[in-house]
């Protein structure tokens, strides 16, 4: 398996993982302060940064003499990374222009974090189907 | 339309050049084991320039390895 695929996998269940536990507290918690806000989505990153930045030394360290990633690597980061910045785009055009009319707060806040989490999601498991599926160009 | 797919008899050319591993020939044309291995099997197509390089290690025409076959009838006109 590619190391780019194994990354990509790392990201994508640590990304849903965590962000399932994240939304699934900002729904039951209900309205919670300012301040715990911060810490449940401070909570988040810092798992996301300890498990991603382990997984990478993990694999820097085992695939030091490995080949290093080539056209078929990058194309498939490229495709996934177009079409998922196509999903953050609309997705930002309704956090950023529309909800400010009708929402405020902490509300527009979760809703911007989605976009970018799902965004996020949607290109790593675009990265893992391509190179499972296969993709001819 | 005709939809057309890429297919190359890779295997058969390692094969012939004394079993050459999809490791050795990745090495040879700077990509990765598992790019021969998706190439061979329909899953990616190589650009032009590896293609070339592919032709290039077994000394054969590029036609000779890939050929650009109609696959299936999918519009007529």
């Amino acid at each position: 398996m590619p190391i780019k695929e194994r990354f990509a996998q790392v990201w994508l269940v640590t990304m849903l993982v965590t962000y399932l536990v994240y939304f699934t507290a900002v729904v039951t918690v209900g309205e919670v302060t300012p301040l715990t806000q911060i810490g449940m989505f401070a909570a988040t990153v810092v798992a996301q940064v300890i498990v991603i930045g382990t997984a990478s030394a993990v694999m820097a360290i085992r695939h030091k003499d490995g080949p290093k990633s080539d056209e078929r690597d990058q194309l498939i980061d490229q495709r996934a990374t177009r079409i998922a910045y196509q999903l953050l785009l609309c997705a930002m055009i309704v956090v950023g222009c529309l909800m400010p009319f009708n929402n405020s707060g902490w509300k527009i806040f979760h809703a911007a974090v989605f976009s970018i989490a799902l965004a996020e999601i949607v290109r790593h498991g675009l990265i893992v189907s391509m190179y499972r599926r296969g993709w001819d160009g | 339309m005709a939809k057309k797919r890429l297919r190359n008899n890779l295997r058969l050319m390692r094969f012939l050049k004394n079993e050459m591993t999809q490791a050795e020939l990745g090495e040879r044309i700077g990509v990765t084991r598992q790019t021969i291995a998706a190439i061979e099997a329909g899953k990616y197509s190589p650009t032009l320039e590896t293609a070339f390089r592919i032709a290039e290690v077994f000394e054969h025409p590029l036609e000779e390895i890939f050929q650009w076959d109609i696959e299936v009838q999918s519009k007529t006109n």
